[in-house]
């Protein structure tokens, strides 16, 4: 029998959109105040990983790189059944492009080792690049699949489908491979209230905590402070800037009845021209 | 005592934007690149070059040409037929290594082959790259920031990748002159090609393909494309777009229902709905979904968030039906009401209709 597979899986701590906590009268969000949550993308991710190791046994891993309260991540990934954590924190990693990102990500996994998958999901919703998946895949000199929507293993290999425009195409790659996932892929299955109170009750205590998820710095892992953060970043925001207000010169219909307002609508445009005949 | 700044000039290099094709149909976003890349290409003063990668690629590099690009290397092999990785990859990194001076700026789509294959590019160029810019263009910049002296001093023409940021209703200006090249993405629709000019001389360069045997850890078996399936958003006359304002997903039904007053129309939604499911993500309009330019856009129950809006800002005419009076849609709609859409768009269907009616017995009329 072949080894059982060791699994990762990439997922990262995202300000809450839905929530109004820490929305700057501006629009931008404050980090610090807002609501936290795990990047809806990742979801799909941990279902990969989680469908993995059950049809073709093996271990996951989750690794995450954040700030300490990331660690909420990912105990939520080891409630929904993953069998480890590792979080990358570091100040040092504060304003962090993405190619800086794949870095530190980079030496993170070859620090925790061997591993046959890379799960990611698509992409973020706070930066929603699509970029450090395969900015990571280059980094580790792997074949990637990305915007994967089905898969199945066999003899060492992944046959996939991944998305294009106006269709699909069916590929094949050899292990070790770096796979993000598509939010056409299954969704994350609902954690057993069992499975995820026991894991609760276990991370309570913080020595057990330390033995299922470990947290590392740049130094632990071995990474060129010069190549992370603000320095390593080829990337920076140089300004932003408020959207002007173009057009500006809307022509409101307001205060009738609908009747009214409908027919002022097709007095003042020409949208009656596109009716269908 | 004022410091001399520190005058920082890179040897200018290409604009290079890295064609697509699928199965042999060039994409339109790679037309829109040109005319991106010679807005740019001439405000430098350099060339604008363009790589294509295929198989049997015929006239292509020629109409490449004509939509604006003084060079063309193509890359014709039967290895590379479909849109491969680790394929493309390699011919592309070797061509940039070929290069006496490496491109200033090099441009892809943000499609799934833009986006499976630019950060890649990036990555081993140890560059930056700006996902899905929604305007690009060309400047000076005085990097202050001593964090790292090295990077201190006045970069004279970087390439301005220009993006709404995080966040609500601001546009980021994000830069990387420190190294060539400075990379970006645009969505399919955002750009705008030039009129293809089949007189425009232009220079074809083959390139070699060197593939390794590492290259074929991955290999396709198959692409598949459902001609005529799918929707077609980017080419309707007239979207009309449902937002959070629906309430439901059944909202949808009403969206279908005034859609179908009008002649080529399809329906649009916002992210937050195709977040929450309502409706599948082939609809969304916006950044991180479809550029529409439509005749007509009609946003009903859409605030008008920025990643919306650079999403539909170039439509027509863009009539905005929002109960709220305030909200961000009315700066930028031609035409607003204020009001229920479940009152107003109803209302709509049925002087559409009458409108319709009118029209058929004119047809009928016209045919004696
Ligand atoms: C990185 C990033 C990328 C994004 N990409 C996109 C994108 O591609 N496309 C996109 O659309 N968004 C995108 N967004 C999300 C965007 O910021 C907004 O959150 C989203 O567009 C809001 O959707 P909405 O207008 O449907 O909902 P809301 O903002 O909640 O607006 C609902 C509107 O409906 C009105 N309304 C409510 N009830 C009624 C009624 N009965 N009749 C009439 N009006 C009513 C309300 O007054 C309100 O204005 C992105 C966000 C980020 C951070």
């Amino acid at each position: 029998m072949a080894d059982p597979f060791d699994i990762f899986v990439l997922v990262k701590q995202v300000p809450d959109q839905g929530s109004k906590a820490g929305l700057n009268p501006d629009g931008t969000i404050d980090r610090a105040k807002a609501k936290r949550m795990l990047n809806p993308f990742d979801r799909y991710a941990l279902q990969a990983a989680l469908h993995t190791k059950k049809t073709y046994g093996g271990r996951v891993t989750a690794i995450s790189m954040g700030p300490p309260p990331a660690v909420e991540v990912l105990m939520e990934a080891l409630e929904h059944g993953v069998d480890r954590g590792v979080l990358l924190s570091d100040r040092r990693l504060a304003a962090s492009d993405t190619l800086a990102t794949a870095y530190a990500l980079c030496k993170t996994v070859q620090w925790v080792g061997r591993f046959d998958i890379i799960f990611c999901g698509l992409q973020t919703t706070d930066g929603d690049t699509a970029q450090v998946g395969p900015q990571l895949a280059e980094r580790l000199g792997l074949p990637q699949i990305t915007y994967c929507q089905d898969f199945k293993i066999d003899d060492h290999r992944v046959h996939a489908e991944r998305i294009i425009e106006g269709g699909y195409q069916k590929l094949d790659s050899e292990l070790p491979v770096l796979v993000t996932v598509a939010n056409s892929y299954h969704p994350l299955e609902y954690k057993s209230f069992r499975g995820a109170w026991r894991v609760q009750q276990l991370l309570r205590n913080e020595v057990e905590q330390k033995k299922y998820i470990q947290t590392v710095d740049l130094d632990v892992i071995g990474a060129d402070p010069d190549r992370c953060g603000l320095k390593g970043s080829p990337t920076i925001v140089a300004a932003t800037e408020k959207v002007g207000e173009i057009g500006g010169n809307c022509t409101m219909h307001e205060g009738h009845t609908a009747s009214v307002l409908v027919e002022e609508l097709l007095g003042c445009s020409n949208l009656k021209e596109f009716v269908k005949a | 005592m004022t410091e001399e700044v520190k005058r920082i000039a890179t040897p200018k290099g290409e604009v290079l934007v890295v064609a697509e094709q699928i199965l042999g149909e060039l994409q339109p976003v790679t037309l829109e690149l040109l005319g991106a890349g010679r807005y740019l290409a001439d405000k430098l003063g350099s060339q604008l070059t363009c790589v294509v990668m295929g198989y049997n690629l015929a006239d292509m590099p020629q109409r490449l040409v004509a939509s604006g690009a003084d060079v063309v290397y193509v890359a014709d092999h039967p290895e590379l037929y479909t849109y491969r990785t680790l394929t493309y990859r390699r011919v592309l990194v070797d061509l940039l290594e070929s290069l006496a001076v490496p491109p200033h700026i090099c441009l892809l789509g943000s499609t799934t082959t833009g986006r499976d294959l630019a950060p890649r590019i990036a990555a081993h160029f140890e560059t930056g790259l700006t996902a899905d810019c929604t305007e690009l263009d060309v400047g000076p910049y005085e990097h202050k920031s001593k964090v790292d002296p090295s990077k201190v001093g006045l970069y004279e023409e970087c390439l301005y990748a220009i993006r709404p940021s995080f966040g609500e209703s601001l546009k980021a200006r994000i830069l990387g002159p420190w190294k060539n090249p400075q990379m970006a993405t645009t969505r399919p629709g955002q750009m705008t090609p030039l009129k293809p000019d089949p007189g425009r001389q232009g220079k074809i360069v083959p390139i070699p393909v060197n593939l390794k045997p590492e290259d074929y850890r991955l290999v396709v078996a198959e692409t598949l494309r459902e001609a005529g399936k799918g929707l077609k958003l980017q080419e309707a006359d007239v979207i009309v777009s449902g937002g959070y304002g629906l309430g439901s997903a059944d909202g949808f039904q009403l969206m279908y229902e005034l859609a179908a007053c009008f002649s080529n129309s399809a329906v649009g939604a916002s992210r937050k709905v195709v977040d929450l499911g309502w409706v599948p993500y082939e609809h969304q309009v916006g950044q991180t979904g479809k550029t529409v330019r439509p005749k007509v856009y009609i946003a009903c129950g859409i605030s008008g968030a920025i990643q919306h809006r650079v999403g539909m800002s170039k439509s027509g005419l863009i009539i905005a039906i929002n109960k709220d009076p305030e909200a961000p849609i009315f700066k930028f709609a031609h035409q607003g009401i204020v009001g229920d859409l479940y009152q107003i768009v109803p209302e709509m269907i049925r002087q559409l209709g009458k409108v319709k009616s009118e029209k058929e017995v004119g047809t009928v009329v016209s045919t004696h």
